[in-house]
């Protein structure tokens, strides 16, 4: 059985990506799988998608926690998620990444395929989404399906949805990214942390007795407790804040729907970039353009 | 006379805290932000199954609102405040109990729950955050949903493109029971918003917000466009702010002109489908609410041209 695992962001189509290598191979006359992580998680957060592919029927109906091949649609997931927990000794990762694989660090020594999939995906489809071109390269990383197939199997799943045209293209991208992937070993330096989670028991969670503010297993329960959330990996972008064109109307404040925007004293703001998605609100309220959005990684 | 809140002099500490996992630019976010705030501590939230549940009320054991915070089932948001309100009474509490539910979990399924509250004129604030679908199951419709969008048990065909019935009035069916206080507010009008939570949180009796709250995953609309969907929502009729206080039914915000529709439908990938025909038939149902609430005392006029020239002079193409 090989079984893969996708890490990307709400709303980059990780659960599309699993389904087409599904479909694909199908196509082939193989058994395979494909669902999402169930999760709370919305459009930025860190999401997981998985597929199971066999020659046999597949009665595996768990995640999938020791994958063959590992897919990390953002490179960005590196830092925040344990993505590589668990990637087999011989399995394989591909990468959305500018980096060659020599220059990765996945925190695990093994067979790695990059690939600019974000440039690959504005240039054909005018848009960063990434999925199809994702799966080009994941072909080139393993043959256990073949790009017919996959090209195939995109026309079947994207073509029905929007037009022959749009699976035309993804289906482009997907042989792109076939063709222009680098193959390499990536590092395994970074230290893999994997989260633990805690859940009361019954006898710490007494009939009629809601749990309090406290810390169990190095984590905050309770409530308020989600504030060790940092959602501000989750955007693109950030505010640029121009103190002398405010007018401290708090229209931002009022606005964000993160309460990133605090204040101050004088009733100037100031921003917590710490839970920033980058949603844009505050600068868009703003009758003063004293705030702009800057992407990240962008230059002063 | 008092000095009316304002977003400048409204209370500043948070409860609903940061880290909720709603998506970027949510406008159920901003909405029981800020709601939270005004509310205050000695409060306690309800909240049934939808997105704010999962994204704010959080995976036990872990919550973002740093009040008491309760879950049951979907239909019940109605009956659980009156129960929870019934026993802080009983332990001689004061305490403000508010039921944040969706569209899905008010318009629909919690109607029946909310209708009861309603009538026994429960000590209580009930929230409808109307983002028009169920979007924490991924976009189905509701009650709520408008004419013409797409959802996903309305989908774009080739016969029928998208949801075929007219919005509910929710308003005047929870208004038709003599409750304490009900008011439909935007996330855009911030200064209307406060004074409209606060009045609620000052009264006692049944109170009734409904907030209209742009859904970027559900509508198809960027983030940063929340704050102009809701105001546009305003001014081109399709949402109108006002209160209902003993009876009487005060609009608190009056467009100066009427903007036609498709300025507000241009902005959301919900309704990219629709047809001329379709856009003619909503724009008509939007005139003829506009005239009801903002000019009440006309009757009902047969041509649409003549309709159209009583608001002033705008929606040309109807
Ligand atoms: C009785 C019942 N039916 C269905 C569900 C599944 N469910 C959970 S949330 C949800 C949608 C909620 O929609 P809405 O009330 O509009 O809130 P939103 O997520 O849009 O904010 C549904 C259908 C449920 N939890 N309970
Ligand atoms: S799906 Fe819509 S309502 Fe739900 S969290 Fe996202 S933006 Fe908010
Ligand atoms: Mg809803």
């Amino acid at each position: 059985m090989y079984e893969i695992r996708f890490h990307g962001r709400g709303g980059q189509g990780a659960v599309m990506a699993a389904q087409t290598i599904a479909e694909a191979a199908i196509l082939e006359g193989k058994q395979a799988q494909a669902f999402p992580f169930f999760g709370a998680e919305r459009r930025g957060a860190p999401v997981m998608a998985f597929a199971r592919i066999d020659d046999k029927k597949i009665c595996d109906k768990t995640q999938v926690y020791e994958p063959d091949m590992l897919v990390v649609m953002d490179e960005s997931l590196l830092d925040i998620e344990p993505v590589a927990a668990g990637l087999k000794k011989g399995g394989c990762a591909v990468v959305n990444s500018k980096t060659a694989p020599s220059d990765l660090d996945l925190g695990i020594k093994v067979r790695c395929i990059s690939v600019d999939a974000t440039s690959i995906a504005i240039e054909l489809l005018r848009a960063p989404i990434v999925n199809t071109s994702i799966l080009g390269a994941m072909v080139r990383a393993n043959d256990f399906v073949s790009l017919e197939s996959v090209q195939r199997a995109i026309m079947n799943r994207f073509g029905e949805k929007l037009g022959e045209k749009a699976g035309r293209v993804n289906s482009d991208a997907a042989k792109a990214a076939y063709d222009r992937a680098r193959e390499g070993t990536c590092r395994g330096e970074r230290k893999i942390v994997k989260k633990n989670a805690w859940l009361p028991t019954w006898q710490e969670t007494p009939p009629g007795v809601a749990i309090g503010k406290t810390e169990k297993a190095g984590m905050a329960v309770g409530p308020g407790s989600m504030s060790q959330n940092l959602t501000g990996t989750w955007g693109g972008a950030n505010p640029v804040y121009d103190e002398q064109k405010c007018i401290k109307c708090q229209r931002c404040w009022f606005i964000c729907p993160e309460g990133c925007v605090h204040r101050k004293d004088d009733d100037h703001v100031e921003f917590d970039l710490r839970y920033c998605k980058g949603c844009g609100l505050c600068a868009k309220v703003c009758a003063k353009e004293a705030i702009t959005m800057r992407k990240k990684g962008a230059s002063e | 006379m008092e000095k009316k809140m304002n977003i400048r002099t409204m209370p500043q500490e948070d409860h609903l805290l940061n880290g909720h996992g709603a998506c970027a630019g949510c406008g159920v976010a901003v909405a029981v932000k800020n709601v939270m705030r005004i509310l205050g501590e000695n409060t306690t939230v309800y909240v049934p199954a939808s997105c704010l549940l999962v994204s704010g009320g959080g995976m036990y054991p872990h919550s973002a609102f740093d009040v008491p915070f309760f879950y049951s089932a979907f239909e019940n948001t109605g009956a659980v405040i009156s129960g929870i309100k019934a026993g802080y009474r009983r332990q001689g509490k004061d305490v403000t109990v508010v039921g944040i539910a969706g569209d899905g979990g008010t318009f629909d399924i919690g109607l029946q729950a909310l209708a009861g509250a309603a009538e026994r004129n429960e000590d209580v604030i009930y929230i409808c955050v109307d983002n028009e679908a169920y979007m924490n199951t991924g976009t189905q419709r509701s009650g709520s949903t408008p004419f013409g969008a797409w959802t996903t048990t309305t989908p774009v065909g080739k016969r029928v493109q998208g949801k075929r019935q007219f919005k509910k009035d929710l308003m005047s069916v929870v208004s038709s029971q003599d409750i304490a206080y009900a008011a439909t507010l935007s996330i855009a009008h911030m200064n209307d918003f406060v004074q409209k939570v606060e009045k609620a949180k000052s009264k006692k009796g049944f109170r009734f917000l409904h907030i209209m709250t742009p859904c970027t995953s559900g509508w198809k609309s960027d983030p940063s466009m929340t704050y102009d969907l809701a105001r546009m929502a305003v001014e081109t009729g399709m949402w109108s702010l006002y209160e209902i206080e003993d009876g009487e039914t005060r609009v608190t915000y009056r467009p100066n002109e009427m903007v036609p529709i498709t300025e507000y439908l241009k902005l959301q990938g919900r309704f990219k489908h629709m047809s001329k025909e379709d856009i003619e038939t909503l724009q008509g149902w939007i005139c003829q609410k506009w005239n009801k609430r903002y000019c009440p005392a006309v009757p009902p006029l047969e041509k649409k041209e003549e309709e159209l020239a009583l608001n002033g002079d705008h929606c040309e193409g109807v």
